[in-house]
């Protein structure tokens, strides 16, 4: 079973006892003990999510660690949020999945047109299972819940991950005054209803909506 | 704004304190009218300190775990981060170092893109419809920023965030500051927005708080001081900021030349900006600035700075700009 925790926020250190993990490519940056890294095609999801993740754009490149000792992890200093999964769901951003326990399945996931539509991609990472996750996030992360009648509203450049029952649409504030230049900077917005956490960054990535 | 008067204006003569050497020790008066307790007593300590406070991990509490079928958020050995709602997100405050929190009832003026998540009602419309003008008649004047600027209006609990810098909120009471126009995230309408007379900076006047950003967290020194160009964010009431120039390339020729042409090295801290009178310099902790938008310039009058129209009428006409002449080293030099 192998044990996570934060090494300082920025840096995830990986208790391992002859278990693996799946970690982003490259992310290792020290380990103590014996380690093996095997570079995983395809995200490691198998033939059938190799295929899908190629067919729809939600590249992730993964390796497995396999050994006895702990490893440390970190991409670019960015804040690491560890997640705890107990048979829910996880949705997150490709880019923002660090780290995953070879007990989680990770796959993709169609988000719509929404997501199309706000420069994240068509599609998520879809993580589920019994386990550990670790997310990164610029910033930490600040964890909004949703429930019945509070739905929430978020920059989709700031959007990072989501759990629980929760749906998701777009929200447009773009009208004609967006077309000449006198928009309000917000016309795209994801809107969350339903029940469930959402993660969002203190920072906003560039994504097609930012810019609008 | 009053000012504490064991330091008023013209007691402390220029030079007495030489630079680089010891300052007198601030003692720890209270917040200069103007800011909020909180937000001096942080900046104050990290500048006792000598040292930028080290990057705080947000104030993580037990959230309430496994609600809505929700995920556990529990490191193994440790208190899991907070989930905040509408409810409790605070109001007009910060929910972590980088992330703040409006408690928005009416308007608030915002800058493009700095919005990362809402709750409740909220529209979001650019500065210059037609429903705002009265509103901006009283806060905005300053057209050229207009297009980077919003105003949401509605009700509901509003996050700002502005690439995981350190943000802060200012309480202004019936005082000034002025901040780069890049740094300045949002503000209440009880402020009035005017361009400051120095490109690339805007001047808030009136009572209201605002929110701004910095690399690094902000640090309030007092005039006189020279400040590295990039560490300025702001200053407060200032009367005289202005350009230092360090270097002697005022003595002779080959001092010029090497101003000019950089041959010969520079220690890359020969230009500072200068502050003196009475009032609050602020700093970031870091020389990496926020990116500046292209506002354009403003109008080519006569006597306004920045206007691209020079401010005194040239001598002897066809001085061209530049290397051409030197850069201008024969006026310089009285020739």
């Amino acid at each position: 079973m192998a044990q996570f925790r934060l090494q300082g926020s920025k840096v995830l250190a990986v208790d391992l006892a002859g278990d693996t993990v799946k970690a982003r490519n490259g992310s290792m940056v020290a380990y103590t003990g014996q380690m093996g890294f095997k570079k995983l095609s395809g995200g490691g999801d198998g033939l059938r999510g190799m295929v899908t993740r190629r067919l729809t754009g939600e590249r992730m490149e993964v390796m497995e660690v396999k050994g006895q000792g702990t490893c440390y992890f970190a991409d670019k200093a960015t804040e690491i949020n560890l997640v705890r999964l107990n048979g829910e769901t996880l949705f997150v951003e490709s880019d923002n999945l660090l780290c995953t326990e070879a007990s989680l399945r990770t796959g993709t996931s169609f988000t719509g047109l929404n997501g199309m539509a706000s420069g994240n991609g068509l599609f998520t990472t879809k993580v589920e299972g019994q386990g550990w996750a670790a997310v990164t996030s610029h910033g930490p992360a600040v964890i909004l819940r949703v429930s019945q009648g509070l739905p929430l509203r978020v920059d989709p450049g700031a959007y990072i991950a989501h759990t629980g029952n929760l749906h998701r649409a777009l929200k447009s504030g773009a009208g004609w005054s967006t077309l000449i230049g006198e928009g309000g900077g917000e016309a795209m917005q994801v809107e969350f209803t339903g029940e469930g956490l959402v993660y969002v960054q203190p920072s906003e990535r560039t994504t097609l909506g930012g810019e609008v | 704004m009053s000012y504490p008067p064991q330091n008023p204006y013209g007691q402390q003569p220029y030079g007495q304190q030489p630079y680089g050497q010891q300052p007198p020790p601030h003692p720890p008066q209270g917040p200069p009218p103007g800011y909020s307790q909180q937000q001096y007593e942080q900046s104050h300590q990290a500048t006792q300190a000598g040292m930028p406070l080290p990057p705080q991990a947000p104030p993580y509490q037990a959230g309430p775990a496994g609600q809505f079928g929700a995920p556990v958020f529990q490191p193994p050995g440790g208190e899991g981060p907070k989930v905040w709602d509408a409810g409790t997100l605070p109001d007009n405050d910060n929910v972590n170092p980088y992330c703040f929190s409006v408690d928005l009832n009416g308007a608030y003026y915002l800058q493009k893109g700095k919005m990362i998540a809402y709750y409740g009602e909220m529209r979001f419309s650019g500065v210059g419809r037609g429903a705002l003008d009265q509103l901006l008649e009283r806060n905005f004047n300053s057209p050229l920023h207009a297009s980077d600027w919003v105003v949401a209006e509605g009700r509901g609990k509003l996050l700002l965030a502005d690439r995981a810098y350190d943000l802060n909120s200012y309480d202004l009471e019936d005082g000034n500051l002025t901040v780069r126009s890049g740094n300045l995230l949002a503000f209440e309408p009880t402020l009035q927005l005017k361009q400051s007379i120095i490109p690339g900076f805007l001047t808030l006047i009136g009572t209201g708080k605002f929110v701004a950003a910095s690399n690094g967290p902000v640090h309030f020194v007092e005039p006189p001081i020279r400040v590295d160009p990039q560490a300025l964010v702001g200053w407060a009431d200032c009367p005289a900021p202005c350009h230092h120039y360090d270097h002697g390339y005022l003595h002779g020729v080959i001092g010029g030349l090497r101003h000019l042409t950089g041959i010969g090295g520079a220690s890359g801290e020969e230009h500072q900006f200068e502050f003196i009178g009475a009032g609050q310099v602020l700093m970031q902790s870091s020389e990496t600035l926020m990116a500046d938008r292209s506002v354009g310039v403003i109008g080519a009058e006569p006597g306004i700075p920045g206007s691209g129209v020079p401010h005194q009428q040239q001598h002897g006409g066809g001085s061209v700009p530049g290397l051409g002449n030197l850069g201008d080293l024969g006026r310089r030099f009285g020739l």
